[in-house]
């Protein structure tokens, strides 16, 4: 059955509703000139908490990693590669054994977490931080060292105001600012 | 002897430059064009009044607006950084568009958007009135007629650009002029109709004692102000310059200086026409009457600031309507200036012929 062609036409709201529509959208401006709810992010001097769920940047745990690989074979775009370093082996005292370690390449990572997903020991995990900052591409390629730092947020560094937006039923979205032992 | 003439000499000297400067600037052409309701007044309050359309609009869709620039003066020096990046830009001029009329149309189009001020009195002193008092007596039919001329420009503009926005642009502005023409001409001459006189003197002179043309006769400010709107291209009327469905209208092929200019002669006719507003419906300067005998202080400069500060109030509450509305189509904005200011013009001009009759 073929579709069907529905002219349709928007309701006629005569003079008198167009006059009170007009006044009331007035109204509804000056309310808000007057008392504005402004949530702009100030960035450098503020910056948001983020939920500790956050798919932020990706630390590495060298104590739990087993050398299995699958963070480097699930990764979608090759940023995580395996590197091969000698390490004391613990079986036998005073020799050493070659072991396998991921490191990550920032220029390549999309932060979509399969690697932390897949890993079966949780050597991998993600920080509620996503503005770091590098002021060349070399540094974005991370060595084993880097990898096992957590990442600091600049403007954190920089004593920015934390701030969090919740949810009010009256005033709809708005920005709250954090207290230090809320933080978490 | 001789050091004492030495000295009054000198003395007489500066008293005649200081006082030959006071009365050039005092005098009524020069101050009425280029100082207190004209370009460098004009400067100021559309520097100010586009700080506070950009800074109301922010506060009612929950944003800041220009800040960075300057956090304790809430960001007004954007607007100079702005007008100064404007004016160091390159002007192009492509080679498809017709050099005369391109290069020349953007400066009448000012030049005349700000050709009323110079015909109004802001003043009921008489050696203040920038015409003689015979053709005083027609100041509100030759202001009126001096803003009608300056959209033309615009079409100009937008024929000589040889763009295919542009030409839109121009087109959609003839549309616009010929719908709202009629409705300010016949809203401001409603004002002639209750007074029995086309002199601004006399219309102001008959505000007095708070009985405003525009409190008595609110249909015909009413429909003024919307024809002032939809001739300036303010928001819900922002059709001719678009900037999301035709680049910049009229004005697409122009770039530096030559767009800043574009841009502030629609805001700079507003002005005009605001003054007109605060002059013949507003009560112009009237809650001041001058002394007799007045000065330069109290005959000239105090009324012309107590009409600047109405005009810029009516400019304010004009600025604000960008934040609460969208745009219209140009259909809609046929519709609504055709079918209902057209006939609010008519309503208010029988409502004034009434109260000329009864006042």
């Amino acid at each position: 059955m073929p579709a069907k062609f529905v002219h349709k036409k928007t309701p006629k709201i005569g003079v008198l509703g167009a006059i009170s529509r007009n006044a009331s959208a007035l109204v509804l401006g000056l309310k808000y000139f007057f008392e504005p709810n402004r949530f702009t992010l100030m960035y450098p001097r503020e910056y948001i908490v983020l939920d500790k769920r956050y798919r932020g940047f990706i630390v590495l745990n060298k104590n739990k990693c087993i050398g299995c690989e699958s963070c480097a074979r699930v990764c979608p775009t090759g940023a995580m590669k395996m590197i091969k370093i000698e390490v004391p082996d613990p079986k036998n005292p005073g020799k050493k054994k070659i072991a396998k370690y991921p490191t990550i390449n920032h220029q390549r990572c999309v932060y979509c977490g399969f690697c932390v997903d897949i890993c079966p020991t949780e050597a991998l995990y993600h920080v509620p931080v996503h503005d770091v900052v590098y002021f060349n591409l070399a540094d974005m390629i991370q060595d084993l060292e880097s990898f096992q730092k957590e990442p600091v947020s600049p403007a954190a560094a920089e004593g920015a105001i934390p701030v969090k937006y919740v949810f009010d039923p009256e005033r709809g979205l708005v920005k709250v600012r954090v207290k230090e032992g809320e933080k978490k | 002897m001789a050091y004492l003439s030495v000295w009054t000499l000198t003395e007489r000297v500066i008293s005649i430059v200081f006082w030959g400067i006071v009365k050039l600037i005092f005098w009524p052409p020069i101050y009425q064009f280029v100082i207190i309701p004209g370009l460098a007044a004009a400067m100021v309050v559309v520097i100010s009044i586009i700080w506070f359309e950009r800074k109301a609009a922010a506060r009612v869709q929950m944003r800041y607006g220009p800040w960075e620039v300057s956090p304790r003066l809430a960001g007004y020096l954007q607007l100079f950084a702005d007008l100064i990046r404007y004016s160091f830009q390159e002007i192009i001029i492509p080679r498809t568009v017709d050099l005369m009329p391109f290069l020349t149309s953007p400066l009448f189009a000012l030049l005349l958007s700000i050709l009323p001020l110079a015909v109004i009195p802001v003043s009921p002193v008489k050696w203040t009135w920038p015409l003689t008092p015979s053709a005083m007596r027609y100041s509100v039919l030759i202001a009126a007629a001096l803003t009608t001329l300056s959209p033309i420009f615009i079409v100009a503009m937008g024929w000589a650009s040889n763009n295919r926005f542009a030409t839109i642009g121009s087109m959609r502005e003839t549309f616009l002029i010929t719908a709202y023409e009629l409705s300010a001409v016949i809203g401001l001459f409603s004002v002639v109709a209750t007074v029995h006189s086309f002199d601004f003197t006399k219309v102001v002179a008959f505000q007095g004692g708070g009985k405003w043309l525009g409190l008595i006769n609110p249909l015909a400010l009413l429909a003024t102000f919307i024809a002032t709107l939809i001739s300036t291209s303010a928001f819900p009327f922002e059709i001719s310059d678009a900037e999301n469905e035709i680049v910049a209208g009229p004005f697409t092929e122009y770039s530096g200086l030559m767009y800043g200019i574009n841009m502030g002669s629609a805001y700079i006719k507003r002005w005009a026409m605001s003054i007109l507003i605060a002059l013949a419906f507003l009560g112009g300067w009237r809650p001041y009457i001058p002394p007799p005998n007045a000065g330069y202080v109290t005959g000239y400069l105090i009324p012309s600031l107590i009409v600047t500060a109405k005009a810029v109030i009516v400019m304010a509450l004009m600025s604000f309507l960008r934040a609460v509305y969208g745009r219209y189509r140009i259909d809609q904005a046929l519709h609504v200036s055709w079918k209902y200011v057209f006939a609010l013009a008519i309503a208010g001009f029988g409502l004034a012929i009434l109260e000329g009759y009864i006042l």
